[in-house]
């Protein structure tokens, strides 16, 4: 062993706060189908948040009910509990967008239906045997969300300061969607970390996961955007290029190139934790005003 | 050592040929090499938010309106179905589709106005108006009609917006009766329509009170037979009344106004946790998951709602009061959410 002491993850404490679900709905009839107008690149290439989300949010619902049992800390339990229902209203929501693509001549169903077999299937519950291999699967699984949760946490903040979108007139109700769903992200993403280093914390298993997780968010984005750009009815030599990409990134449409690598070595260091990113109080101003979050207010007082 | 031409030509060509073959792959599967999940999941919504037009809101009866809410392409429906309404307050209220099943153009609802209500149906009645966009949710069925030799029916007041599909759906030649009472006739709502509906005038006894008094269930009742299907809807009082006067075991299906408060319906029963061998006491105006966590405290649940669908649960036996916003009527045959559904009778037994 090494006679220095390690560099621990260090929470900035300032940045936690109580979890709760909120139930919102959004209604697409009024949505245009490149609704960033005139700039179906980057309207696509969000999308295909819509394309993973619905089955990805799922899989974290599944997989965060299994390592309850395994959580020894009060406070943690807490924020797993509103973690979960945050992400199964994130999975609803953007499972809500998709008849509306599908009205509009862009059926998704060839992609999400193989994205529904990635999560169920693939990354399911497989048939192990008890004790340590099951064991091992779950927290493989635990260490890949944690991994993820590092990006919707980036993409969550990017957006929350995308002001770009808002100048080039994307459609209001989209933008309420990512920006609900980008602030409680950033509001929620220490937990899925914590978790990963509660119940294991290897730093091996965070780099291995690292990679995978990486690596399939690019393959899948890439395929999801090639996809959208291919089968919209309205163009007609529909390409996705990084090129493009890059030129949307340092127009501020998309997040830039070089702040997506600069996440990578923030992930890897060993004082790494997610509060050190990103804004609760941004996040938490964003919910106050939202129209979905302040209707799930509103309906949640008239419950109670 | 420098390749020769000929080498770098064959490699170039080969690399050439694989991507056009990937391409023609990820055409038809955009995620190639990976297959697909059949059926697939995504895509299909529990529950559709639409925001719809209203068309049409006039007065049908004394303290009754009919609205018409437009749209295009709506699901379809099975008679006994609702809407979720959300009301431009955020009030959130369930009311009975009683237009054309097929028309997948617009929906249907009427309303009565409660005086001493909740506030929903006076918003209903005063704010809507023509030209009011309304967010809607469903539809959702938990009044479904199902197969029976004979019906039978009784319908209080407004509660006659579900029956109405229902007669209007059985089959040409089927065997059913309709006991409509009311406070008075002029506050009756379709009175018309459910005339027209039995041309004979054999099968309907319409009953407003003012003029006959309080209807004669016992009459109406009394020789129900065994196999018929009964359904009712209307005031608590009237649904208790007919409930007391069937045989126990009667097929009795029963639609309420409102989800019953604790006043009625937050009693006591038991639950059967059957893998786990415990059986539990949920105490009145207490949920089924705080009476399980206390057994199981890894039981996952999150918002406490009925809308997230994290602790929901399989169920075994009993019969299910659902109160929640979430399941679909075929999750509802044999799953809850045990954060906020209960059971309608003595016992429920999960599969947990």
């Amino acid at each position: 062993m090494s006679n220095t002491q390690p560099r621990l993850p260090r929470p900035v404490e300032s940045e936690r706060i109580p979890l709760r679900a909120r139930k919102v709905s959004f209604s697409w009839e009024d949505t245009p189908l490149h609704w960033v107008p005139g700039d179906p690149f980057t309207t696509h290439t969000i999308n295909v948040l819509h394309l993973l989300l619905p089955a990805g949010e799922r899989w974290f619902v599944h997989v965060y009910k299994q390592v309850l049992p395994y959580i020894r800390d009060e406070r943690l339990r807490e924020d797993v509990i509103g973690f979960i229902g945050q992400e199964a209203m994130h999975s609803q929501a953007h499972d809500a967008v998709l008849p509306h693509l599908k009205d509009q001549g862009l059926d998704p169903t060839p992609y999400t239906a193989q994205v529904d077999w990635l999560f169920e299937k693939l990354l399911g519950d497989r048939t192990l045997p008890p004790g340590r291999p099951r064991r091992w699967w779950l927290m493989e699984r635990v260490a890949l969300i944690a991994a993820i949760e590092h990006y919707t946490a980036f993409l969550g903040d990017w957006v929350l300061n995308a002001g770009e979108l808002d100048r080039r007139g994307a459609d209001p109700t989209m933008l309420d969607l990512l920006r609900w769903h980008g602030a409680e992200e950033v509001e929620h993403r220490s937990v899925a970390f914590e978790l990963f280093l509660h119940v294991d914390g290897s730093y091996a298993r965070r780099v291995r996961t690292w990679a995978t997780a990486f690596t399939a968010l690019v393959f899948l984005w890439q395929r999801g955007t090639r996809f959208f750009m291919e089968n919209d009815p309205t163009l007609i030599d529909g390409r996705a290029t990084f090129k493009e990409f890059h030129r949307r990134g340092r127009r501020g449409l998309l997040p830039s190139t070089g702040a997506v690598i600069r996440s990578v070595p923030r992930y890897l260091s060993h004082s790494y934790h997610p509060s050190q990113e990103g804004s609760t109080e941004q996040a938490v101003a964003y919910l106050a005003t939202s129209p979905a979050a302040l209707a799930a207010e509103k309906s949640r007082e008239s419950a109670a | 050592m420098k390749p020769r031409p000929m080498t770098l030509l064959i490699a170039a060509g080969a690399a050439l040929v694989v991507r056009r073959a990937v391409r023609r792959r990820i055409q038809g599967s955009p995620l190639w090499p990976m297959p697909a999940l059949d059926p697939p999941v995504s895509g299909q919504p529990r529950s559709r938010a639409l925001r719809l037009l209203v068309t049409a809101h006039e007065r049908i009866a004394d303290g009754v309106v009919r609205v018409r809410l437009e749209g295009h392409d709506l699901p379809r429906w099975e008679p006994g179905a609702h809407l979720d309404v959300v009301l431009p307050s955020g009030l959130v209220r369930q009311y009975s589709l009683c237009g054309d099943p097929e028309d997948t153009s617009s929906y249907t609802v009427a309303t009565r106005l409660v005086e001493d209500g909740r506030g929903g149906s006076r918003e209903m009645h005063e704010q809507v108006q023509e030209g009011t966009e309304l967010e809607v949710r469903g539809p959702r069925n938990r009044f479904p009609l199902v197969e029976a030799p004979s019906y039978v029916f009784v319908a209080g007041g407004i509660g006659i917006t579900p029956v109405l599909p229902m007669l209007r759906a059985l089959p040409e030649g089927t065997e059913w009766r309709l006991l409509y009472c009311g406070r008075t006739r002029a506050s009756m709502p379709f009175l018309e329509e459910v005339r027209k509906l039995d041309p004979g005038q054999e099968r309907i006894t319409v009953v407003p009170e003012d003029e006959d008094g309080r209807p004669g269930l016992d009459a109406f009742l009394a020789d129900v037979p065994e196999d018929a299907a009964v359904y009712c809807c209307g005031p608590e009082g009237l649904m208790t009344a007919v409930e007391e006067r069937l045989p126990k075991g009667a097929a009795l299906h029963l639609e309420r106004f409102a989800p019953r408060t604790a006043a009625g319906g937050d009693g006591e029963f038991e639950v059967e946790l059957r893998r786990s061998g415990r059986t539990l006491t949920v105490a009145a105006g207490s949920s089924v998951l705080a009476a399980v966590r206390a057994e199981l405290p890894n039981t996952p649940y999150s918002c406490e709602q009925g809308w997230c669908g994290t602790c929901q649960q399989r169920v075994l036996e009993g019969e299910i009061d659902h109160r929640d916003e979430l399941l679909t009527d075929s999750e509802r045959g044999d799953s809850m959410l045990i954060c906020v559904s209960r059971a309608r009778g003595e016992r429920l037994v999960l599969d947990m």
